[in-house]
């Protein structure tokens, strides 16, 4: 079973314009069961992304612990796998290469590589994109084929940085449905950062609440699977809930 | 009015069949003023000399095998230092746009060399290599670079951090990321300064020619500077220009637009 | 993350002049340092490595020569020659090009028939018109001038008339609405519209003119920068030569600095334009 672990992580830096050191992220602590869809959400500059970088390796920690398995993080790896607000696809590779670039980086040759990218993206409902380059696809598009990018590197920790913020409200309720479509099928730990609460709560099992660096709350989410908006919109349960953590968010 | 718009919209058609005819067209009323000015007897005919001059010198030329050895010469020296300026710069561009450190340093000192310029270095090139090769590439490969450094950097500057950072999260070591992410991302740029190199290789070359020269489009035209011959000075300026602005128009800006517009990003 | 989007730090050294001149301050510091320890390496080198002054002058003959130049007066004069000539070229030539540019640019049908010809000459910038300005208007000013002129000319013609062109239409039409006569479209729309596109096309004609006229004046003159340089080749004085390349390469970095810059700065920069290619 591989348990993501936070362990009183810490992260502080010089901003040259302060004159001091700046912490971005107190301490935080958490543990991610395999397979489990966590959501982080919290205000504008409590910590949320900064900790997501940390965990995907792009920025070093400067406390505390990052363990995937037990053992600790160094650097960017396969083993986590990104899904970016600004998508982040290739622009001169198709959608087909791009999804491929992780078993590519792992030497896997070209045909078991196409392959397994067309199987990706079956799952996706994204085959007749195969041959196109990500400037022609719509935004949405480009951001599924993000997630199955990521998806195809079988990666141990699947992290989301605010995917759907870039795409309108209507495209994004869609990718939200599609991803827990996505989720239940092949069960990746996910760890989602946004800071549009009914979308943590209508995507996650827990919801981590994040408020000047540290964790303020944790709140498990037991809605029934699948999960669609038109239903839940009126679930009381689920109302509840949004109401219960936008109410913690907004007196962070 | 109507023939005058009927003949427009004939030609608006044509240009749409045959882009060529939109670039040859304008050429037309110009060089039939210049043939009017030229006849009209303004000017003496030493000094402005006529299209049809110009044509006979051209043939004669032609015919001499003088034009063609010169403009392979020219283009010789132009290609191999464009190729060696092209190579390093885009090696020194990838090095600069990468490290901070490297651009902290670097940049500073290239803005000066820049500064300098290729012409201002020929007297002391000359007191080391002389009137020969070895100066003219020097030249060129100075000229060339600059171009080519900045666009470089520019390019790799503005691969959106997070294209690296998807790649290195896909499993891609460093010199991966630098060789599937960087330098395709950079690419739209590197043709530009590649584009604008060449421009000011072709140029650099021309002045090289006409100070130092042995052969070559620009001794020509200097050589018949002091010979008096007009007709030859003419000649190869309008060989020039339609030598670039063939390889600048019709190959170079249409293999930017084209990496510009596959790679999704709004050019002309 | 807790944002500092007001900045604390400098705020403490006093008010936001003197904030901002420590800062640009500091900002040439950094900018001279790895010349400075380029000078440094290169006044141990030539010692080290027994150069010979033939080959490459050591850092005390350049400042002598420097220093002997200024004296007689020499220095002045060729600086002055040649800035006098950039100076006036560029500026008939801008003068010519912006109103013939914005004439031409109106019309959507005109520029596009003009533009293959002014891009033809834009090529010729320059040092291609050396041997026959030299042959119509003989040695010196006045075919310098000339040389000078069509560096810049064609080039900001073109650029100009790239930049009206590409005014929208519906810019023009809102100046129309607004009951904008000829006189007023021009100077409140065309103008400042094209204005990026004019100032980039300065920098290009000008950066083609200064080569021009250092070419130029190695050949066509007996005053001047180039000259200076060419001349004193013939008598091995290296130290002259690399004085001559090191005020050449002042001389245009405070041109971009102190005229090329801030223009961009108060037009492109400060009106959030891009510049539309």
């Amino acid at each position: 079973m591989k348990t993501l672990s936070l362990k009183n992580l810490q992260k502080t830096y010089f901003d040259p314009y302060a004159g001091s050191q700046v912490t971005a992220v107190h301490d935080v602590s958490l543990d991610v069961e395999q397979g489990e869809f966590v959501s982080v959400v919290g205000p504008s500059g409590c910590g949320k992304t900064t900790v997501l970088n940390m965990i995907a390796g792009f920025i070093p920690y400067t406390g505390g612990e990052i363990l995937l398995d037990g053992v600790a993080v160094k650097g960017p790896g396969p083993d986590r796998g990104v899904v970016f607000q600004s998508f982040a696809l290739f622009p001169w590779k198709t959608v087909l290469d791009n999804v491929g670039f992780g078993p590519k980086m792992r030497g896997v040759p070209k045909a078991e590589r196409d392959r397994i990218a067309r199987e990706y993206l079956d799952m996706a409902g994204l085959s007749h994109a195969a041959d196109r380059y990500p400037a022609e696809l719509s935004g949405g598009m480009q951001q599924r084929v993000g997630v199955v990018r990521a998806l195809a590197n079988d990666p141990a920790v699947l992290l989301m940085d605010e995917p759907f913020a870039s795409v309108d409200a209507q495209t994004r309720m869609t990718l939200q449905e599609e991803l827990t479509r996505i989720w239940q099928q092949r069960r990746p730990t996910v760890i989602f950062i946004t800071h549009d609460v009914p979308e943590a709560v209508f995507l996650a099992n827990r919801v981590v609440v994040l408020s000047k660096g540290r964790v303020l709350e944790q709140i498990k989410v037991d809605l029934p699977r699948p999960r669609a908006w038109d239903d839940l919109m009126q679930d009381d349960t689920f109302k509840r809930l949004s109401a219960e953590v936008l109410q913690m968010v907004r007196s962070a | 009015m109507n023939l005058v718009l009927q003949f427009w919209g004939t030609y608006v058609r044509a240009t749409k069949r045959w882009p060529i005819i939109a670039t040859i067209v304008p050429f037309i009323p110009v060089v039939a003023l210049w043939s009017i000015v030229a006849h009209s007897g303004i000017f003496p005919r030493a000094f402005f000399p006529a299209p049809a001059d110009v044509g006979r010198t051209f043939v004669a030329l032609m015919y001499k095998g003088i034009l063609p050895d010169y403009l392979q010469d020219s283009l010789i020296r132009l290609l191999s230092g464009a190729a060696i300026g092209m190579t390093l710069g885009v090696l020194l561009g990838v090095l600069i746009g990468s490290s901070k450190w490297a651009h902290r340093v670097c940049w500073p000192v290239l803005l000066f060399f820049q500064a300098i310029g290729d012409i201002a270095w020929l007297p002391i090139l000359l007191i080391w290599f002389g009137f020969g090769l070895t100066t003219m590439t020097f030249v060129i490969v100075y000229t060339v670079l600059f171009p080519v450094v900045l666009n470089t950097v520019l390019g790799v500057e503005s691969v959106h951090r997070d294209l690296a950072r998807a790649a290195q999260s896909l499993g891609a070591s460093r010199m991966r990321v630098l060789w599937e992410v960087t330098l395709p991302g950079a690419l739209p740029n590197i043709i530009t300064g590649l584009r604008n190199g060449l421009g000011y290789g072709w140029r650099a070359l021309i002045a090289v020619e006409i100070i130092v020269g042995t052969s070559g489009i620009g001794f020509m035209m200097f050589d018949a500077r002091r010979a008096g011959s007009t007709t030859e000075i003419i000649l190869g300026m309008i060989v020039l220009g339609m030598l670039w602005y063939i390889v600048d128009a019709w190959i170079l800006a249409p293999i930017e637009r084209a990496t510009g517009r596959r790679w999704g990003l709004v050019t002309s | 993350m807790i944002a500092s989007s007001k900045r604390p730090g400098w705020g403490t050294l006093g008010p936001r002049w003197v904030r901002r001149t420590t800062h640009s301050l500091a900002g040439t510091a950094m900018f001279i340092a790895p010349l400075l320890v380029l000078v440094a390496i290169w006044a141990i080198a030539v010692p080290l490595f027994q150069v010979n002054p033939r080959v490459f002058p050591s850092v005390a003959s350049v400042a002598d020569a420097a220093a002997d130049a200024i004296r007689d007066g020499s220095l002045i004069r060729h600086i002055g020659a040649s800035l006098v000539r950039v100076g006036l070229g560029t500026l008939i030539g801008v003068v010519a090009a912006v109103p013939l540019g914005i004439a031409m640019g109106v019309s959507p049908a005109i520029s596009a028939f003009l533009t293959p010809l002014f891009r033809f000459f834009s090529v010729l910038a320059g040092i291609a018109w050396i041997p026959i300005a030299t042959l119509w208007f003989g040695y010196g000013f006045g075919a310098i001038v000339f040389v000078i002129f069509n560096a810049v000319f064609f080039v900001v013609a073109y650029n100009t008339l790239l930049g009206v062109s590409t005014i929208p239409i519906t810019v023009r039409n809102a100046a129309a609405s607004l009951g904008a006569g000829r006189w007023a479209l021009l100077t409140e729309v065309l103008l400042p519209g094209a204005l990026p596109n004019i100032v980039t096309g300065v920098r290009t004609g000008l950066g083609f003119a200064w080569r021009g006229l250092i070419a130029a004046e190695m050949i066509a003159t007996n005053v001047g920068l180039g000259y200076m340089l060419f001349v004193a080749r013939d008598f091995y004085k290296t130290e002259v030569i690399v004085l001559g390349m090191i005020v050449i390469g002042l001389l245009w970095l405070l041109i971009d600095r102190l005229l090329l810059v801030p223009l961009e700065r108060a037009t492109i920069e400060r009106w959030g334009m891009v510049r539309r290619t």
